[in-house]
């Protein structure tokens, strides 16, 4: 068996008949006692040896102690001194004190103890000493003379000297060891030494020692201390992901202001000005001035599209179209509108089919903040541009889509949308509850969408919460606990990552 | 979305499907769009759905929907209609804003309980779409019985109502509702409907009005009088409706006789004289589309017949005729309630709706195209990580702020562009909550808000965000200049200058920008611990520790270093 030297040098000095204290080993191996300590409990651990532990208690004189057991206590000088000097009968304070020799903080102690301990009074700056006092027959003078033979004291005299400062206790564990029979078959067995080390030095490294030591055992089952690194937002994950799955479908990513004229907004998704979406209430409008820089044939267009319709069987809206309204500044309320742009070639150029774009971006809505709506979100937006592209293809790129999130069995609602045609809500099965849920919106941009932007071939296109998206698989409750400025710090610290 | 109530009862009585349960219902309502939100409390359905067809705003257009579903109905139904005995004359005084009128004379009506909420409820529904909230239409239905209609002329046997114009306090009469004699500007003021309507005429010179022989009996699109109320007992009704737009009104008239129909009325037209000229309502004239076979192929990806083509029609309510040639094409007949056909592309929507879009095979488009993120989101993404890497936590916040938290609790005046954070506000025109009134202009305001919201978690919080910021800028096309910046605050107890510096530093490092950092002072930061981001020789940020006045007003009680700059000068 290979030990650690001390344990080795412990081994040998215990004994499987005697008891011998951590004391006695450290003497006989000539270790310091807490590394005897420390050996012992090791060994122990492995079974070699047992301890038991018994509780002693060391009273120690403190210096004040010390003195008093030389000179006498305070009191009983005071006492000598009023007997030298009156005899027995009264005697002014000063002589006396003049006469005891004693000084400083001395005075008082030996004052207040005199009239305790029932060496006489003290009146009117006298001091009248009892004259039957026995001085030789004080406990705690004995006491301390008795601590300074090392002979052992009265509890109730060692607590009046604790309290007077003359003396200190402290309690002492004494471990004692004996061999057990393991450790008595290892000895026979042969003991080699081997040096442990705690902590791999840069030394041992380039010294070599490191060949001949042997690493202390941690507890390795034991909690280390937290921790805390930063990490992504959980909707910037999911974002990402998103992102990741639209990539390797062949997507591009679009770009473009937060802040537009409505025109990109609404009228050339050929929303009707009049549509409710477009009142005040469901709109951010900005108090800015109305965009100037619109190309005037696309606004013509666009306007022709509203009022006449598209084609020779087309109608347009029954409804008003002002310019001006057209111009004005919002807040986008989703994220088509860089579907617009790009798709009219102002962003990246005329685009020739085939396409395929996306976003994954904030949009605005002025709707009623609670646990599953937020005044700004972020919006999944895809389309795919081609000549003729039919409803199977939409559905297939869907599917596709959706199962990258484990939501399968997807079911087409016919919908409608004003800018799409035909339209269809998407269910799916929830991937935990199986629950039949909406996923998202789509359809066919509608001719009156494309022509008017200078696209002759067929647009499919959707979009979906990105939140709707995080709080269906990972089962948020409150989505106001994550985004935005009341967010949770611990929530997000303790989100799982995604993968 | 619009919500429709529908009793089950009363779908199997119109649709004459006695046998079909509840749930069988449920389904094939799905199918046709109109989604079970749930039960009224006396068991009607509530069905929600797109605000297109709106003809099914009613259980009767439900009920017709699902007969065409079941095969019950084909093809084009248009209600018989008699010759027009009454007559809509249309004043010159009429408001020039609401110029428009058009009517019916419904006769025989059996109006039960049933029927009748039925018929309010789709009045009420197409106020509320078609009508936009009655501004661009609003329906009168009135008890025909009660009304005493003008003699026209000494030859004619008619009747006729007038449409005009009147002053505010003009005449009285008592609305539904009422007990009292009010004169329309009156009804504004004191009556509870009045007051709801009132913004849609207050503005109006002259309000509109309806008058038969014996006087004002309807005030639209506000309230009807009393004497002409339709109740239970009403079998004789005369509907009409004024607006903004003929189309529009012609076509809600159309989908409250069609509905009004189906409950076995008979519909009598009526002659609205304009000024110009005689118009005879309702217009159940049945308008036409063409579309081509090879278009419907397209769209729904599958091969068809012809002959399942005009199936699918007729299925849908619509009558098709094929014209041979090079391609074959329909002309297709549109009944006169539907209001969602602008384009023949509507058509194929309804032939696909009919074959039922769930049975298409789903296909993956057979077009190639390379992917790939755009060069900003590529960007933000590197910084995003750099920072994770540095310890920060990455946190989202809104682009919306209050002017509070972003310029008075960071100390910083609005308009003050050299500082940054500084810029001019781009303020919501009317903003729902007064959180939320402007886009933030720096990214810092958000941060410290959330550092005030977690006070109670484990410190040290490193927090940090890449995000939008605005700021109006009248050169810009959108009047509204906009940036990515990063943000990051570091609040533990021991945080200084050096600990913010050396974190941007890293960061600069990983991008291979040069950043300086020079003096400078800024409202929110410690004078002399204040440094300008200097990237690459150009201005684009600040660093620094917060100043205790920001501190102490966010209610924290420990020291905060920072830094914020322009995402682009990592680029």
């Amino acid at each position: 068996m290979r030990l650690p030297e001390s344990q080795v040098a412990v081994l040998n000095a215990a004994s499987a008949t005697d008891e011998r204290t951590i004391a006695q080993l450290a003497e006989a191996t000539d270790l310091k006692p807490e590394t005897v300590t420390g050996a012992v409990f090791d060994l122990r651990d492995d079974g070699l040896v047992t301890v038991t532990e018994t509780v002693e208690e060391d009273v120690e004189l403190t210096d004040e102690g010390v003195e008093y057991a030389d000179d006498g206590l305070p009191e009983i000088r005071l006492y000598r001194a009023a007997m030298d000097v009156g005899g027995g009968d009264a005697v002014q304070m000063g002589q006396v004190i003049g006469a005891s020799s004693l000084g400083g903080p001395q005075v008082d102690i030996a004052l207040s103890n005199f009239a305790r301990k029932g060496y006489g009074h003290i009146d009117s700056g006298e001091l009248v000493p009892d004259a039957d006092a026995n001085p030789d027959a004080d406990e705690e003078a004995a006491a301390l003379s008795a601590l300074v033979a090392g002979e052992t004291v009265d509890t109730d005299v060692l607590d009046q000297l604790e309290s007077r400062n003359l003396v200190v206790r402290h309690e002492r564990t004494i471990r004692a060891v004996t061999l057990t029979d393991e450790g008595v078959t290892a000895l026979m067995e042969g003991v080699e030494a081997a040096e442990t080390v705690d902590r791999l030095t840069p030394e041992m490294l380039t010294s070599g020692e490191w060949e001949d030591v042997e690493f202390t055992e941690y507890n390795v089952e034991a909690d280390a201390p937290e921790v805390r690194g930063g990490k992504k937002h959980i909707l910037r994950q999911t974002a990402d992901r998103v992102k990741d799955v639209l990539v390797g479908m062949g997507f591009s990513e679009m770009e473009g202001p937060h802040a537009d004229a409505d025109f990109w907004i609404n009228d050339c998704l050929f929303m009707p000005q009049d549509h409710p979406a477009r009142t005040h209430w469901d709109r951010f409008a900005l108090d800015v001035p109305p965009m100037e820089d619109i190309p005037e044939d696309l606004i013509n267009r666009v306007r022709s599209s509203h009022l006449n319709g598209v084609g020779d069987d087309g109608d347009g809206y029954h409804s008003p179209w002002s310019e001006d309204f057209a111009r004005a500044v919002a807040l986008r309320g989703h994220t088509t509108s860089l579907s617009m742009r790009y798709l009219s070639g102002h962003e990246v150029g005329e685009l020739e089919p085939p396409q395929r774009y996306f976003s994954v971006e904030k949009v605005y809505r002025n709707d009623t903040l609670d646990p599953t709506h937020l005044l700004e979100f972020y919006q999944i937006e895809g389309w795919v541009m081609a000549e003729d592209l039919s409803v199977r293809d939409l559905m297939g790129t869907f599917e596709e889509f959706y199962s990258h999130f484990g939501i399968t069995d997807i079911q087409f609602k016919p919908h409608y949308n004003p800018y799409t045609e035909p339209s269809f809500e998407l269910f799916g099965r929830h991937p935990e509850t199986n629950e039949l849920i909406e996923i998202g919106n789509s359809g066919m941009f509608r001719e009156e969408v494309l022509r008017p932007l200078g696209v002759e071939c067929d647009v499919m296109a959707w979009g979906l919460a990105l939140e709707r998206l995080l709080m269906l698989m990972y089962g948020f409750d409150d989505i106001r606990d994550v985004h935005g400025t009341l967010c949770d710090l611990d929530l997000l610290r303790e989100t799982e990552v995604l993968r | 979305m619009p919500v429709v109530d529908v009793q089950p009862d009363e779908l199997r009585r119109l649709t004459g499907h006695e046998e079909k349960s509840d749930e069988e219902f449920k389904d094939d309502l799905f199918a046709l769009g109109l989604e079970f939100e749930g039960v009224t409390e006396d068991g009607a359905f509530q069905l929600e759905f797109g605000p297109d067809r709106l003809d099914r705003l009613s259980v009767e257009g439900v009920a017709r929907s699902l007969r065409y579903q079941y095969g019950d109905a084909r093809g084009v139904t248009v209600p018989k209609t008699n010759d027009p005995d009454w007559t809509i004359v249309v004043d010159e005084s009429v408001p020039e804003e609401r110029p428009y009128v058009t009517g019916a004379v419904v006769r025989g009506v059996d109006l039960d309980e049933a029927a009748l909420d039925s018929l309010i409820q789709l009045q009420e529904k197409l106020h509320a779409t078609m009508g936009r909230k009655r501004a661009k239409g609003a329906i009168g239905i009135h008890d025909l019985t009660m009304l005493k209609g003008d003699v026209l002329s000494e030859q004619s046997t008619g009747n006729a109502i007038t449409y005009t114009g009147i002053e505010p306090d003009g005449d009285t009469f008592v609305a539904l509702d009422s007990n009292e004699e009010l004169t329309p500007a009156e009804v504004l003021e004191q009556h509870d409907t009045g007051r709801k309507y009132a913004d849609l005429v207050s503005e109006y010179e002259r309000y509109p009005a309806i008058y038969d022989e014996i006087g004002l009996f309807s005030f639209p699109p506000v309230i009807n009088g009393r004497r002409t109320e339709v109740t239970t007992d009403s079998r004789e009704l005369f509907v009409e409706l004024t607006g903004t737009d003929q189309w529009t009104i012609d076509r809600m008239c159309n989908i409250i006789c069609y509905a009004l129909a189906a409950r076995g009325a008979t519909i009598e037209e009526v002659e609205v004289e304009y000024e110009g000229g005689t118009v005879v309502r309702p217009d159940f004239e049945v308008e036409t589309k063409r579309v081509s076979h090879d278009r419907i192929e397209t769209v729904l990806g599958v091969d068809l017949e012809m002959d399942e083509v005009i199936d699918l029609f007729e299925r849908s309510g619509l009558d098709a005729d094929a014209e041979l040639g090079d391609e074959t094409v329909y002309e297709v007949s549109i009944p006169p309630y539907r209001v969602d056909v602008l384009h023949p592309l509507d058509l194929v929507d309804d032939v696909g709706r009919a074959y039922g879009f769930n049975e298409l095979e789903p296909r993956y488009p057979d077009v190639g195209t390379v992917g790939q993120r755009h060069e900003r989101s590529r960007l933000e993404d590197a910084a995003r990580t750099a920072l994770v890497g540095l310890g920060f936590e990455d946190l989202l916040n809104f682009h919306m702020i209050s002017e509070e938290e972003n310029y008075e609790r960071m100390d910083v005046e609005p308009g003050s562009g050299s500082v940054l954070g500084g810029g001019e506000p781009t303020s919501i025109t009317e903003p729902y909550s007064e959180d939320y009134t402007m886009l933030r202009t720096w990214v810092l305001p958000s941060l410290t808000m959330v550092l005030e919201n977690n006070t109670h978690r484990a410190y040290p919080q490193d927090l940090a965000e890449i995000g939008h910021v605005a700021h109006r800028d009248d050169d810009e096309n959108t009047r509204v200049s906009e940036a990515r910046h990063v943000a990051a605050v570091l609040a533990r107890h021991d945080a200084t200058y050096e600990d913010a510096k050396a974190r941007l530093a890293t960061l600069c490092n990983d991008f291979g920008v040069e950043l300086e950092t020079p003096a400078t002072e800024h409202p929110s930061f410690i004078p002399g611990r204040t440094a300008s981001v200097v990237i690459d020789g150009e201005e684009v940020g600040i660093v620094g520790e917060l100043h205790p006045k920001v501190i102490v007003e966010h209610d924290l009680e420990l020291p905060v270093a920072a830094f914020e700059f322009d995402l682009a000068a990592l680029q």
